[in-house]
């Protein structure tokens, strides 16, 4: 009898088997991969273009908004519901109050040019919208700007009120759209409290076109903004305490990285108490100074002027560039001063503390610029007051605190009693820009040394945890000694 | 309520004083002193400075007689002051940093490092090439170094005590009177040679200067300059220099500042601050330390006070290499730190530890009982701060050699760190760890520069002598114009405590130099007889020296042109040495080795690529220079305490450089993929190309003769079912196994030839065909075992020579004439008598053997006695390889031989199918038990 001809088919699989499958279970991997960040940055496609479908001519930003909904019909409904358009957020309970309240460029006040309210004009320039210009703006749909985020001609300017500036040729940025790059967020992020890298301290014009050295994202990499604050239903990711007080809208670096992705353990060990942003953005405000202290008590004086010294209508101020940062403790929420609110004039008022502390496991210690200012308040009923500062009667022009005052507490409804003075208060800003490669991060004796830069004490330690034992060896002390 | 500003946490602050007051307690309990300020509260303030620091209470300074310095003006006495608290003395009379050797002094060459001139195994009778002066013992008529003059030269890197204050008989130095007599009290007067008496009264002595270590700014640089004029007591009262508590006025003296003393008379608070040891305090002597990690650290010229720098190039500082300010090569992408533990804040005094410290003293293993992990009893915080040992961890270094019984206390890299967990990736871990010291993969480079060599045969008109350093390109020997590429370091085998010797990385410093005097009892030229021979009395080189060395008659002598490489220059030199009353001068070179083990680096940037060692220019072996040109022809002798082994050998090239080429064989090490014996290999070689040549003989002789019959007598073939598919399986199953082994064995054996593989991945697929390899000839075994088939393997006694020699005939004759096969092969029959002779002894003894040499060599990480009995992989390695070249030999022949069936693809065919084309009808007498070819 013969077998079947293709016994050997059979043999070769047979023996291939035989000695691949336990090389394959065996031998092991190379170099494990490790897992990779790019799958979390998104693929773009490239942008359509734009110039045969608006073909213009343009008078008005809401006739190109018209052009733009005959298409993208869902896009205005979705924009008006961002606080890019609102300038507010949604109702939060803060600690220690009974109702939820709404936080706000629209409502509440920082230190650095205090408010909107009164101000509109000027502010709203920054406003993903047209026309606000007064407390009866109604938000309508059809005054999304869209050329704001979208243009990629580079000439789209707004004007006071948010309105398009009269030189631009509408149908030209029209037909320029595309996906929103660092110019387009940069044009009023990186110029946050009325200039650039005043404001934030991690955010400045050095990143319209970063160096390596700036920002390893948007300089090695040339990372746009949005491909970290991803966007889906034009509801970008991403939050400021300053306006967002709550941190449901975050987005963190474990986004795209794993927490444990240093080859060394010890620092792995790390990532449970301190913020990625800690070692990784050693020093904030890298290129460009910014303004760390304003004192608004000496404005309004006949001085020289410089406008990273004094400034007759805004006071004087503190620029700082390569800032070393302050560290909190921070689990991503913080508190709001919410105007109304009664402060003590001898103490410090924080306008948005951070919340957290060595206790709270989702705290950690993060980098921060603290902006410390002295700003206008009332000391009869004790509260901060919201100023006019721009346009007709507003400080300046006139100069006139006690006008500038009242008319600003016509329009927030805070009461006035007539008395003005200045009161010191804090806000404070993390910092998640100037991300620095592992190269230049922070190394152990920056913070474990005699000279090191954390102040364990006040962040709740005993002393330096290298030495003293890390947090829930101090938190179980604690918890022992309040049993006892 | 909105929370203001940034919250402390009361409670915190509470048990944290409550902390700081019982530590404080505590000191002052143990202090027993007055100076314990009773009833005085501490300070309510948040301290500034660092807790550690505040800890010391504030004290009096009192001079030699305990009086107060306030009142007599004296020099501070650190035995007094310090002895309100501590035991001094104690400290004092414990410190191998204080004895430096003069407590174990011999006669000269007594002390078994091989130099003939050495009286101690300390900076106190050691002599080294670098530093060159030599301590006379007493008696030789050529004095060089005298006690005094010692200590003006080597108490700058000398933290007094020992030998700065007592003779070498133990007797105070003050107590002896002056007189030229004796070395110790005397001093060479440069002009006459002669020497003339000194006066320890009146220059005092250097006690051991508590200061230089324990505060954190001393003034080292006052205190140097003290010692360098011979005003030896006031040393220790000019490292407070820098304090304010004392002042030097115009004149030199030091004047007490009484505003730095309270109305008690102690130092007011804050002027001093008495703390642990840090990196820079070690830093004084040891080498470069650069604690701040921000500032750029520069490097600018070595001195002896940097010997740990100068020696090897082992820089302390947590900077990382690419943000210092040394011209280094490719320094931007050296972003790693000079040293990792410095980089963690590990401190000095954290490995190399006080002996007697409870926070890490432990008992050693031997007389600890097994089941103790920890034993909690020791001695109390207090009696520690009472009497410190000042006795201090130490590793087996190849140069320090003093207290050779505290060898190996250092808390060393598996005290703290488990190596095993963290090289799982690393195949036979146990077998590297075993051959390699953790630094030898985790001090892959040195980065700063290191000296090389020196030459003291010659001398520059500044009256140095010919430096060489390693690890710079250009710009000679100042490191600010150079580039800098740094050095790879030798491996050299080190003895540990355990016994073993794993290679280390070491530099080598060679010197060469003159000496004087008998055989056996010769001592180095002094330095400035050396001068006399060379220079004039203007310090220009003599006449008679420039006749000879000035070869390109421009008046003066670089470095090319100092270089002693013939007679004339030798003879010339030696007799304006003889001149000078010196006996028998002559030239003689040594190499130091020093160790490294500092500027260590993380996994990250440690050697992991395997073809790092595992390669024809396998780092291990690398050679390293020792000099470009070897003074006198002299070859130098090594230089050890028998702590790091010299084991490799001496190559001088054609330019006339000198290298040291370690031979790994001398260290029973086989590393796979470098070591390969060539003649194994030619062997082996040889086998294969003989089986070559004569299949292809055979093969073109049977060819010719079919071509010339063609139509001769094609016999008549049957299929036969010759091979069960189990048998088929087995058989193509082995012969691809046996391919890929040898494939796979290749690359291991000579991995430059295949670079694209992994060489740990082809280790590992190697291994584990192997052992598919061995099952499957387990199984094959069995079946034949079970089957009986196992007779066919086996020759049979009766008749089998006749058998094999018919065969033999068939194979050499029959086969070209068309005979027919003598055997028939059938299937109850299929070995003929020579494929039975050929298995029994393949299968016998190649197959058994191939398995245990493989086995033995994978097993040397897991039982490596055994495989060390056997020899190690020295010979297991090359005998596995041999067996390789027989087998890839056998292969050819049989694959050969299977082509002489009735059709050269027959049987092959059957092989494959099981089906085999068998000759019928052939008549042959013995034919009952025949078989065919393969």
């Amino acid at each position: 009898m013969r077998n079947f001809k293709y016994i050997w088919v059979v043999g070769i699989i047979l023996t291939a088997l035989i000695i691949l499958a336990p090389i394959v279970l065996f031998a092991s991997k190379e170099m494990e991969k490790r897992d990779d960040p790019w799958t979390a940055v998104p693929n773009r496609l490239p942008p359509t273009d734009h110039t045969d479908l608006l073909p213009g001519p343009y008078e008005t930003g809401p006739e190109v908004t018209q052009a733009c909904l005959e298409c993208h019909e869902d896009a205005a409904h979705e924009v008006a519901q961002t606080v890019h358009f609102t300038w507010e957020s949604e109702p939060v309970l803060l600690p220690g109050r009974d109702e939820p309240v709404t936080i706000g460029k629209a409502n509440q006040i920082n230190n650095f040019c205090i408010g909107v309210q009164g101000n509109w004009t000027g502010c709203t320039r920054c406003h993903a919208g047209y026309g606000w210009d007064s407390a009866d703006y109604e938000f309508p749909e059809e005054n999304v700007d869209c050329l704001v985020c979208h243009d990629q001609s580079g000439t789209y300017v707004k004007a006071n009120s948010g309105l398009p500036s009269e030189a631009v040729d509408l149908a030209m940025v029209a037909q320029s759209v595309g996906t929103p790059t660092r110019q387009n967020c940069g044009s009023c992020h990186f110029n946050g409290g009325g200039g650039n890298a005043v404001k934030h301290g991690d955010l400045d014009s050095s990143l319209f076109y970063p160096s390596e050295d700036v920002d390893v994202h948007m300089g090695r990499y040339d990372f746009q903004c949005v491909d970290c604050h991803k966007t889906e239903d034009h509801q970008i990711g991403g939050h400021s305490i300053s306006v967002s007080v709550d941190g449901e809208n975050d987005i963190a670096c474990t986004d795209c990285h794993s927490e444990n992705l240093h080859a060394d353990e010890r620092i792995n060990a790390h990532t449970d108490t301190v913020a990625c942003q800690t070692c990784h953005i050693p020093e904030g405000a890298v290129r460009d100074a910014t303004k760390m202290n304003w004192d608004w008590s000496t404005a309004g004086q006949d001085l020289p002027e410089d406008p990273h010294e004094y400034l007759k209508i805004k006071g004087s101020f503190v620029y700082e560039r390569n800032f070393m940062p302050e560290y909190y403790w921070w689990n991503g929420d913080a508190d709001r001063y919410i105007l109304g609110d009664e402060i003590d004039p001898n103490e410090v008022t924080v306008l948005n503390p951070p919340q957290g502390d060595i206790t709270d496991s989702d705290a950690k210690i993060w980098p921060f610029k603290v902006h410390r200012a002295k700003q206008i308040f009332d000391p009869i009923n004790n509260i901060l007051l919201q100023p006019k500062t721009v346009g007709e009667g507003g400080y300046w022009t006139e100069f006139d605190w006690d006008l500038a005052a009242k008319l600003g507490a016509e329009i927030s409804g805070l009461p006035y009693s007539g008395e003005y003075d200045f009161t010191e208060t804090d806000m404070y800003w993390p910092l998640a820009h100037l991300v620095q490669p592992k190269e230049s991060a922070l190394q152990c004796s920056d913070c474990h040394s005699d000279n090191g830069r954390m102040d364990w004490e006040a962040l709740g330690y005993y002393g330096d945890p290298m030495r003293w034992g890390n947090r829930s060896q101090t938190i179980g002390l604690t918890t022992d000694t309040e049993e006892n | 309520m909105l929370k203001k500003s940034v919250h402390t946490h009361p409670k915190l602050i509470i048990v944290l004083l409550g902390v700081l007051f019982l530590l404080a307690g505590l000191f002052l309990f143990v202090g027993q002193t007055a100076v314990a300020q009773e009833g005085e509260e501490p300070d309510p303030e948040p301290a500034v400075a660092p807790v550690t620091n505040s800890l010391h209470p504030t004290f009096p300074l009192l001079d030699e007689d305990g009086n107060h310095v306030l009142e007599t003006g004296k020099p501070v006495s650190t035995m007094q002051t310090c002895s309100g608290c501590h035991d001094a003395e104690f400290i004092a009379g414990h410190s191998f940093h204080a004895d430096v050797g003069v407590s174990n002094m011999t006669e000269p060459g007594q002390t078994g490092n091989g130099r003939a001139w050495d009286t101690s195994l300390g900076l106190f009778g050691k002599w080294n090439p670098i530093t060159y002066r030599y301590l006379s013992p007493e008696g030789d008529e050529v004095t060089d170094l005298t006690t005094p003059e010692w200590l003006k030269m080597f108490g700058v890197r000398h933290v007094g005590g020992g030998p700065a204050e007592y003779g070498r008989d133990g007797q105070p130095l003050t107590d002896l009177a002056p007189s030229a007599d004796s070395v110790e009290t005397s001093i060479v007067d440069p002009a006459t040679g002669e020497r003339i008496p000194w006066d320890w009264s009146e220059s005092g002595t250097v006690e051991m200067n508590c200061f230089l270590c324990h505060l954190p700014d001393p003034d080292n640089e006052a205190r140097k300059a003290a010692i360098h004029e011979g005003n030896f007591q006031w040393a220790n009262t000019a490292t407070l220099g820098a304090t304010g508590i004392v002042k030097q006025t115009d004149g030199g003296d030091w004047q007490w500042n009484e505003a730095a003393f309270d109305e008690d008379g102690n130092l007011t608070k804050g002027v001093i601050s008495i703390q642990d040891p840090n990196n820079d305090n070690c830093g004084l002597c040891h080498g470069l330390v650069h604690v701040d990690a921000q500032t750029p650290m520069v490097l600018n010229e070595c001195t002896p006070e940097q010997w740990s720098t100068i020696t090897t190039g082992q820089i302390m500082s947590p900077q990382k290499i690419s943000e210092s300010g040394i011209n280094l090569a490719n320094k931007e992408e050296l972003r790693r730190s000079w040293d990792i533990h410095t980089e963690r804040v590990v401190q000095c005094t954290d490995c190399h530890y006080s002996l007697n410290n409870p926070v890490y003293y432990q008992e050693l293993t031997g007389s600890r009982p097994e089941h103790l992990q920890f034993d909690p009893r020791r001695i109390e915080l207090g009696e520690y701060l009472y009497r410190p040992l000042h006795e201090f961890a130490k590793g087996q270094s190849a140069q320090g050699a003093l207290a050779p019984g505290l060898d190996n206390t250092i808390r060393t890299c598996e005290s703290c760190h488990e190596a095993t967990t963290t090289h799982e990736w690393l195949p036979y871990t146990e077998r590297h760890m075993t051959a390699l010291a953790c630094e030898s993969c985790h001090v892959p480079q040195m980065y700063a520069p290191a000296r090389q060599s020196y030459d003291w045969t010659v001398l520059q008109a500044s009256g140095d002598p010919v430096v060489a350093c390693r690890g710079i390109e250009g710009g000679g020997e100042t490191f600010a114009t150079a580039l800098i590429t740094g050095y790879q370091p030798v491996l050299l085998p080190r003895p540990n405590a355990d016994g073993a010797a794993p290679l280390s990385p070491h530099n080598l410093v060679t010197s060469w130099y003159w000496v004087y005097g008998e055989e056996g009892a010769e001592r180095p030229v002094p330095e400035r007889a050396l001068k006399v021979a060379w220079l004039d009395e203007e310090g220009q080189y003599s006449a008679a020296i420039l006749d000879v060395f000035d070869s390109n008659g421009d008046g003066s002598l670089d470095e090319t042109e100092l270089i002693i490489d013939n007679e004339e220059k030798e003879t010339l030199i030696a007799s304006r040495l003889a001149a000078q009353g010196l006996a028998n001068p002559r030239i003689a070179g040594e190499i130091q080795p020093y160790n490294i083990n500092h500027n260590v680096t993380h996994g990250e940037w440690a050697t992991k690529d395997c073809q790092t060692c595992h390669s024809e220019e396998s780092r291990i072996t690398q050679p390293m220079l020792l000099a470009t040109n070897m003074p006198g022809g002299v070859t130098p002798t090594f230089v050890t305490n028998g702590t790091s082994v010299l084991s490799g050998e001496l190559v001088t090239t054609e330019d006339g450089a000198l290298y040291y080429q370690p031979v790994t064989e001398e260290d029973s090490l086989y590393i796979l993929g470098h070591s390969s014996i060539n003649l194994v290999d030619k062997l082996g070689a040889f086998i294969l190309v003989v089986t070559i040549l004569g299949v292809l003989a055979h093969g073109t002789l049977r060819f010719l003769a079919i071509r010339r019959n063609p139509n001769r007598h094609k016999p008549e073939v049957r299929e036969v079912y010759m091979y069960t598919f189990y048998e088929r399986l087995w058989h193509w199953l082995q012969t691809a196994l046996i391919f890929s082994l040898i494939f796979t064995g290749l690359i291991i054996h000579k991995p430059d030839i295949f670079g694209a593989f992994s060489f740990a991945w082809v280790v590992q697929v190697h291994n584990i065909l192997a052992a598919i390899l061995v099952a499957n000839a387990a199984l094959a075994l069995f079946y034949n075992l079970a089957s009986g088939e196992i007779k066919q393997f086996l020759p049979q006694p009766h008749g089998f020579f006749n058998q094999a020699i018919e065969q033999t005939r068939f194979y050499l004759n029959g086969i070209f004439k068309g005979a027919e096969h003598p055997f028939e092969k059938s299937p109850e029959q299929k070995l003929n008598p020579l494929q039975q002779a050929t298995y029994f002894g393949l299968l016998n003894v190649l197959l058994p053997l191939q398995i245990l040499t493989g086995t033995l060599i994978w097993g040397a990480q897991r039982w490596p006695e055994l495989s060390a009995q056997i020899g190690g992989l020295t010979y297991l390695a090359p005998l596995h390889t041999l067996i390789t070249w027989l087998f890839a030999a056998f292969i050819i022949m049989h694959v050969y031989l299977t082509t002489t069936g009735p059709t050269p693809l027959s049987d092959i065919k059957g092989m494959i199918m099981g089906w085999d084309e068998v000759e019928v009808g052939h008549t042959t007498s013995t034919s009952a038990t025949s078989a065919q070819a393969d």
